[in-house]
């Protein structure tokens, strides 16, 4: 598994990889923490309904309130990964590479783990460095506005960024388990992002709002938002982490056992 | 003598598709291989059962003394190239290498021998994608080199190159060859085959037509002997007296190809002379791979 997880990471150092892994959700997560920010108002506004709500100067100021915009972003971050899985596994079958790489590495469950690793952990140093960056950001222009950073150094704070970080990094994987079920299921990068993408965006939106109300509690990418954000409205953290354990395990078992079964 | 392949009605079903078709190979070890027969003939699909990339529908086989259901007992002894050389086109030649070296656990000091092997050091740094075919080819069999293999198993190595890319993939599976590395290599051109191999294994329709040496095969298809007349306007003649004389004969570009063993050569400069026919050519033209196959493909056909 270890060959497995060296060998990715030649593939994840190329520079479209780098561009659009790394740079996809650090744009997202920088132009979150800046609208977040210049967008603050001092007191908390309310439009239709209670809908789009703008975040308040009080908000901002809480332990949590460093890494606002990118929560607020992370299913967009998800996104990123979830086509940064799907692409990985499906490329190598549609340009032809998985033969070479099943030749040099037969034991198909080694290759498959050592690979969806390396891609997570490319995920986890994306995370970091995204909410890293986003950090430098929002105390670059929190003074300008007013609005006080004293709280995000506390010790609450520090211990708020570390979990936002684990949380956000640990939905981008969960999203990767699915865009990687999807790259080995359908072997071509275009349909497959194109078929996970329209799932998470307006797939499970519409499954929602059309067919089944209560989606929102147990569909996959539902779960992963709350699992990012620790917890919301529509779930419990604890309860969309045991739901989550229990897709990943089933996905990641039913994407082994097609790896391994199917001819390549 | 010790086998690198050895299959037992090794069998292949694609739906109603029957792509290989109880095939029973022996493969010595050390032998330059020639795999042959036309496109869809299941070279492919064999390849890729020996290689562990799908499974076999019923049958067995062993590739090095172990059996195919285990493809991570031998795969690091062997080197294949499977159909058209599939790389990365974002990443330079060396770095397509170290992907693979990385995975196979192979010494990483392979990928420059290997390159140098194929002659590409002076381009491994350029991105694959600048790559002309050939090129891709040669990097192909480098990869196939990585683990310095006993066995290498190439797959069409010169599909789609032009002659002078034809002749250096012939070099380099020589120079395999003359390296002790048993080479099992396949394509639908015979005339490539028959220039590099001394062992051929021939397929048609999923099933086995010929195995053995290059030489039983040859000698097994019966010689032209090919007589020039002095005058071309002889020839139908000649043709007609070695007809007479009970062997099949033909008229071609001026000569008359006869279907007789070759020490009846004598017999037909002797009748020649006596109708007063001189003769300026006298020769034996051995059947090609290419006619020994059809020949071959042909009388299974006739015999189905």
């Amino acid at each position: 598994m270890l060959g497995a997880f060296s060998s990715e990471w030649v593939k994840l150092r190329r520079r479209a990889m780098l561009l659009w892994g790394l740079g996809g959700g650090l744009f997202f997560a920088v132009l979150a923490t800046i609208f977040t920010i210049e967008r603050a108002v001092r007191t908390p506004q309310f439009f239709q309904g209670g809908r789009g709500v703008r975040i308040s100067f009080a908000e901002l100021e809480m332990p949590d309130g460093l890494v606002h915009g990118v929560v607020d972003v992370s299913g967009l971050i998800g996104i990123v990964a979830l086509c940064l899985f799907a692409g990985a596994f499906a490329t190598e079958y549609s340009q032809g590479t998985m033969r070479n790489l099943l030749v040099r590495e037969p034991r198909r469950s080694r290759l498959l783990a050592g690979k969806f690793l390396a891609i997570a952990a490319f995920i986890g140093i994306a995370v970091v460095l995204e909410i890293v960056i986003s950090c430098g950001v929002a105390f670059a222009l929190a003074p300008g506005r007013g609005i006080s950073t004293s709280a995000w150094t506390s010790s609450t704070g520090l211990n708020d960024l570390a979990q936002a970080t684990f949380h956000v990094f640990l939905a981008s994987v969960g999203y990767g388990v699915l865009g990687a079920a999807i790259g080995v299921l359908l072997r071509s990068p275009g349909v497959a992002i194109g078929t996970a993408v329209a799932y998470i965006l307006p797939g499970e939106a519409i499954i929602v709002g059309v067919i089944w109300g209560g989606g929102d509690h147990w569909l996959p990418g539902q779960l992963l938002d709350s699992l990012a954000h620790g917890g919301n409205d529509n779930s419990s953290y604890g309860h969309a982490l045991i739901t989550l354990a229990v897709y990943v395990a089933a996905i990641a078992a039913g994407t082994l056992w097609l790896f391994r079964r199917r001819d390549a | 003598m010790a086998s690198s392949i050895v299959t037992h009605a090794l069998t292949k079903r694609f739906g109603e598709r029957l792509a290989v078709d109880a095939v029973d190979i022996e493969l010595p070890v050390g032998v330059v291989s020639g795999f042959v027969g036309p496109n869809g003939a299941g070279k492919t699909t064999t390849i890729q059962l020996l290689l562990g990339l799908c499974r076999p529908t019923s049958g067995s086989a062993e590739v090095l003394g172990q059996s195919i259901s285990d493809p991570a007992s031998y795969l690091g002894r062997v080197g294949a190239l499977i159909e058209a050389p599939s790389f990365y086109p974002t990443l330079s030649g060396a770095r397509n290498l170290e992907v693979l070296t990385r995975l196979g656990r192979i010494d990483s000091r392979r990928i420059a021998e290997v390159l140098e092997l194929v002659e590409l050091s002076d381009r491994a740094r350029d991105l694959v994608r600048s790559y002309s075919l050939g090129m891709k080819q040669r990097l192909g069999v480098a990869a196939a080199l990585l683990p310095n293999p006993e066995l290498c198993i190439l797959d069409e190595p010169t599909n789609g190159l032009d002659p002078a890319g034809i002749r250096e993939i012939r070099g380099v599976i020589r120079g395999l060859a003359d390296r002790g590395i048993t080479v099992f290599v396949s394509s639908h051109l015979l005339a490539e085959i028959e220039a590099v191999c001394d062992h051929l294994v021939m397929i048609d329709s999923g099933k086995i037509v010929f195995q053995g040496g290059m030489d039983r095969l040859i000698d097994a298809q019966q010689a032209d002997i090919v007589a020039t007349p002095e005058h071309p306007s002889d020839a139908p003649a000649l043709a007609e007296l070695c007809i007479a004389a009970g062997k099949p004969a033909r008229v071609e570009r001026d000569a008359v190809h006869v279907q007789a063993p070759e020490d009846w050569a004598a017999e037909l400069n002797r009748t020649a002379m006596a109708a007063g026919i001189t003769l300026r050519g006298l020769a034996v033209a051995r059947a090609s791979l290419e006619q020994a196959f059809f020949a071959i493909t042909e009388g299974e056909q006739g015999e189905g």
